[in-house]
């Protein structure tokens, strides 16, 4: 590769007045005196609109009766790249299999939605919420009735009008 | 056996012995051919329709699991014709198949899930209502869930050529068959029905005592000895988070087959005890205390230096051939001194009548032949009982190896000076023991157990070693070798059966390495199979 030396041609400090450049400088600050413009976003009272793709913490969705959609089938644990769920599934009293202990550990989550999109049953999902802060640490093991209970929406990962992407 | 009859299967030109189907022929190449109906521990009917394939000449598809081969056949398993006609038979397997996979057992270990997967149609395209059964159970730790069902009736035909009891049946005809039992009591009376869940290809036939506990992929798989009776099944533990959630067999033809019996299957719970001891104590004055490995040999070495030729021992038949070998050098060692084991033995054999030589035997213990053959002699009745009394009223040094002798009274006074519990498990035997040193199990080291016929058959480890445990064998040979002064110690496990070896004759000419997961007969090296 071929080295180009470029020399700057700089005016001389002695001779050059910043008269010009100062006063540019506070007609835009008197500018923003009389008409202010605000970069800075007023949260929490002002709200942003999250993407319908926005990949938050968890939700479990519920059967009409109450009842996790989970079916404990183990794929969710088996394709976290984090390794945050934990599952142990069992039968309940009408034969159906269901998961007994379901926890996401929010803090090793990372966000992926892999979950969402390997669900059989479409039970677990990824929600549009991001404001998860708590006190102590381990509240951000989520269990499955705080997962069950949560009442932010869910994430679309894809178009359901157009499933295929097409 | 002579390799007479050449053939070509896909444009690979093999020799095979004549009466070999094209399946197994095909198998020997390691190529695979779909099949449900066809188990190479049972007769073929070929009724699946799977493993069709295409002959030159031959004017329809042959089942290749019935087909013997002939001189000069050419097959083609993967030709357009062949692929067209599995992909049809797939699809009619899932005209009436739930596809709960996420609810199955068997997922993730399905034959249906593999061939669909590999051959069957993308996409499906019935939509009409599937036939609902239900799911039955059929006594024992069979649970039956039709719907699932793909009728290859090895079911059926384990319980009439294997068991020989014909539980099972097919009942109805057609599109509405269906496996059933025929009393209330189905597969109770049954000993080896367990089998049935192994040899099922879906999830039709699940066990009770396993369901939904683990996914197929979830747990892993080590090559071990069934430790429940003295036949020495060949079985693989399936482990997750240290724990043995299952046992299945693994094949040899030489001892189990294909097969393990209910007893063995479902007594595991054992293995994941939890009360184990962690760490080597010595007791001094009257409290015990915690130590180091170095020291607790060390001191142990000086007392049992002081007292040479008044060591008796205690055995356990659960312990490795080299464990219980290491407990005789010692004691050799130290001048002499009786080894006896206790071993629970039930009235009778549960035989297998399809398969030669197969029964769960009344010894309840794997390595009672070992323990006979390196020399401990057996004390106390059928129940692993009693026989101690000598034990108990000897003056000098008692070594007990595993055996928890749970059944003594924590007030009884042992006579003994100094009593050694090298064992795995928390016993009341703790409470007078001087020194207490924890060793592993057989299923957390290498070993070998030798099985009622004689056979030696190695173990691997198939769960993490607790605490400061450690193999029996290495911690007498360390012993042995400080009593012998500066001889050295055993480092490997094959180094401990090479000393059994060397002293033990029926042992001798056997070597570690050679016996592979197949075993070797005593005394007789030639026959070590190599597969």
């Amino acid at each position: 590769m071929a080295v180009t030396v470029k020399s700057m041609h700089r005016p001389d400090p002695g001779r050059t007045s910043y008269l010009r450049a100062a006063l540019k400088g506070m007609f835009l600050t008197l500018r923003h005196m009389v008409r202010p413009h605000k970069i800075t976003q007023q949260y929490p009272e002002e709200q942003t609109e999250l993407s319908p793709r926005w990949r938050g913490t968890h939700r479990m969705e519920v059967h009409a009766d109450g009842r996790p959609k989970c079916v404990a089938c183990g794929l969710c644990p088996t394709v976290c790249p984090a390794n945050c769920i934990r599952l142990i599934g069992g039968e309940d009293d009408q034969g159906n299999r269901y998961p007994i202990v379901y926890e996401i550990d929010e803090f090793r989550c990372i966000f992926c939605g892999m979950c969402q999109e390997v669900c059989p049953v479409e039970a677990i999902h990824v929600g549009r919420d991001f404001e998860n802060a708590e006190y102590s640490r381990d509240r951000f093991v989520y269990d499955l009735d705080r997962l069950m209970n949560a009442d932010y929406p869910v994430t679309l990962l894809w178009d359901p009008e157009d499933q295929k992407s097409e | 056996m002579a390799e007479n009859t050449t053939l070509t299967i896909d444009g690979d030109k093999i020799a095979v012995p004549a009466g070999t189907t094209i399946l197994q022929a095909a198998q020997s190449i390691g190529k695979e051919i779909s099949h449900y109906c066809y188990h190479p521990g049972l007769s073929s009917p070929a009724m699946c329709r799977l493993c069709l394939v295409e002959v030159e000449g031959a004017p329809k598809l042959l089942p290749s699991c019935t087909t013997q081969v002939a001189q000069d056949q050419v097959v083609f398993t993967k030709s357009e014709k062949a692929q067209k006609m599995r992909t049809g038979v797939l699809e009619f397997y899932l005209a009436n198949h739930p596809l709960d996979c996420p609810i199955c057992d068997q997922s993730g270990e399905c034959d249906l899930q593999d061939y669909v997967f590999a051959e069957g149609r993308e996409h499906g395209r019935g939509h009409e209502p599937k036939r609902v059964l239900g799911r039955d159970d059929f006594g024992g730790d069979v649970l039956f869930y039709g719907d699932r069902c793909v009728m290859c009736t090895r079911c059926v035909r384990f319980m009439d050529e294997m068991e020989q009891n014909s539980l099972l049946a097919v009942v109805e005809r057609g599109d509405r068959s269906v496996i059933d039992t025929f009393f209330e009591s189905g597969l109770e009376e049954a000993n080896w029905a367990g089998n049935v869940i192994d040899i099922c290809p879906v999830g039709a036939l699940v066990s009770k005592d396993f369901l939904h506990k683990a996914r197929a992929w979830d747990l892993e798989h080590t090559p071990s000895i069934c430790p429940n009776c003295s036949q020495g099944c060949n079985i693989d533990l399936h482990t997750r988070d240290n724990l043995v959630h299952r046992i299945k067999p693994r094949h040899n033809s030489e001892v189990n087959g294909h097969w393990i019996c209910d007893y063995g299957r479902g007594n595991y719970e054992w293995l994941n005890r939890g009360d184990r001891v962690e760490a080597p104590m010595v007791r001094t004055t009257e409290q015990i205390e915690i130590t180091s490995w170095n020291n607790a040999i060390e001191s142990l070495a000086k007392c049992l230096e002081a007292k040479k030729g008044d060591v008796r021992a205690v055995v356990s038949p659960f312990w490795p051939n080299e464990d219980l070998f290491a407990v005789v050098n010692l004691l050799d060692v130290l001048g002499g001194g009786d080894v006896v084991y206790r071993s629970a033995k039930t009235e009778e054999e549960l035989i297998l009548p399809g398969f030669n030589g197969l029964a769960r035997r009344r010894d309840l213990a794997p390595n009672v032949r070992g323990a006979d053959l390196i020399g401990c002699s057996r004390v106390g009745d059928d129940y692993g009982r009693g026989g101690l009394e000598d034990v108990i009223n000897h003056t000098g040094v008692i070594l007990v190896l595993g055996d928890p002798l749970e059944e003594i009274p924590e007030d009884l006074e042992f006579k003994a000076e100094t009593i050694v519990y090298l064992g795995a498990y928390i016993s009341s035997v703790m409470n007078a023991a001087d020194f207490i040193l924890p060793v592993t199990t057989s299923i957390q080291q290498e070993g070998t157990f030798t099985n009622h016929n004689g056979r030696v058959q190695r173990l691997w480890p198939a769960v993490d070693i607790l605490g400061a445990a450690r193999p029996a064998w290495s911690v007498l040979g360390e012993l042995t070798a400080i009593l012998e002064g500066g001889h050295p110690s055993l480092s490997k496990v094959d180094q401990a059966f090479q000393a059994l070896a060397n002293r033990v004759s029926e042992y001798a000419g056997i070597a570690y390495e050679d016996l592979g997961d197949r075993g070797a007969q005593i005394n007789d090296t030639i026959s070590v199979m190599k597969d």
